[in-house]
């Protein structure tokens, strides 16, 4: 059987993570947390807005950066999670290439973006396109004069570290690195993002 | 002995599959962990020379003033009480602790989280701290400050005083009016 990502995206977004009793939400051994995008935009954007010309780009790698590190860990909590063993794992018949477009499923089905892989080279790269994401909610009206999907730039090149990096987990982040090369905010019809090696 | 119908928070989540978006209340939300979180926090902590914590506090404020203020006005809720309740439950609901007002009022407003993803999720990766870490829940507090007294956002200034993170008991929050 091979990737179904219909059905991964029909069961994947059927788990609802509401906080407990302590109001808390441990799942994939990490805690999440279920917040308005529009918050995470607007410190994002506020954040570049606010650096002068010559630091942005480093702003914007930091914004980067902590989306890889979340990718990373939570990425790695769930290929090994109970419901992607039931769901995912009896599709998977060619590692980790199948991992790995079955984990951009379920980024789908989480609401982060509405992604998948459209080339893929085994250990060396990956070329992303993302249809809908809440990333470029922040134009309304023309283009943005800046690509901005930071989250979804980390989560590709944590995919990426997970299924390829030098190192096995939890010691192979940042083997690999992800431009993004079109963005909806730019004006493109789609997002697109370029994983390589560093 | 008469017992008082505690406000319930209406949770309608929804996902979208043609968007893939999930919806809570309407709104559109997206899951994220606390690497994801504690990393926003510490470079709003770092990034003194452009008031990055001040910016991370004022994203937090204006998002849940509007998520509060839209839920206040579709449930006609009105009442100081009944407002401090749903706040409180949203908060525990979409992960980020348990927090309780101990006070509201014209001047001033106090809370206090026995839970807190912020002071967790930092634990959890790199351990206890000397000063608090809750610069989203301080915007949180603010947002909810303002909308119990019918003010706009920007109307209280939050400080947290104590912090889970610091190894107090709670991690404490007392809003002041600008």
């Amino acid at each position: 059987m091979a990737i179904d990502r219909k059905k991964i995206i029909e069961e994947m977004s059927k788990v609802k993570v509401i906080g407990n009793d302590q109001g808390l939400i441990p799942v994939f051994g990490v805690y999440v947390q279920q917040l308005p995008g529009d918050f995470w935009n607007g410190f994002a954007q506020r954040i570049v807005n606010s650096v002068p010309t010559d630091l942005i780009e480093d702003a914007e790698g930091l914004l980067v950066n902590a989306s890889h590190e979340c990718g990373y860990h939570t990425g790695y909590g769930i290929i090994t999670s109970d419901e992607w063993k039931k769901i995912v794992g009896p599709m998977i018949e060619k590692e980790p290439e199948d991992i790995l477009e079955g984990a951009f499923a379920v980024f789908t089905a989480w609401g982060w973006a509405k992604s998948e892989i459209v080339e893929i080279v085994p250990k060396e790269k990956i070329v992303v396109r993302a249809y809908d994401y809440y990333e470029s909610d922040i134009v309304f009206y023309g283009n943005n004069t800046r690509p901005c999907a930071y989250m979804i730039q980390g989560v590709c090149g944590a995919f990426m570290d997970i299924a390829y990096g030098d190192k096995p987990y939890p010691d192979g982040m940042n083997t690999f690195k992800c431009v993004q090369t079109k963005g909806i905010e730019l004006g493109d019809d789609y997002g697109e993002f370029i994983v390589t090696r560093v | 002995m008469v017992i008082e119908k505690r406000t319930e928070f209406e949770l309608d989540y929804k996902f979208d599959p043609v968007r893939s978006r999930h919806y809570l209340n309407g709104v559109c939300t997206v899951l994220h962990c606390h690497h994801y979180a504690t990393l926003y926090t510490q470079l709003a902590d770092v990034a003194t020379d452009f008031k990055g914590k001040e910016l991370l506090n004022n994203a937090a404020e204006d998002t849940f003033y509007e998520v509060l203020n839209s839920y206040f006005m579709q449930y006609q809720i009105e009442k100081p009480e009944e407002k401090v309740t749903i706040a409180e439950q949203y908060w525990q609901t979409v992960g980020m602790g348990l927090i309780r007002f101990t006070g509201i009022g014209k001047y001033a407003a106090t809370a206090e989280m026995d839970y807190s993803h912020l002071d967790e999720g930092w634990l959890k990766k790199w351990g206890s701290r000397d000063r608090p870490v809750n610069f989203i829940t301080a915007g949180f507090v603010a947002a909810v400050a303002a909308l119990v007294n019918n003010k706009p956002t920007q109307s209280f200034y939050v400080l947290e005083t104590k912090g889970l993170v610091c190894g107090d008991d709670v991690s404490a929050f007392k809003a002041v009016l600008k």
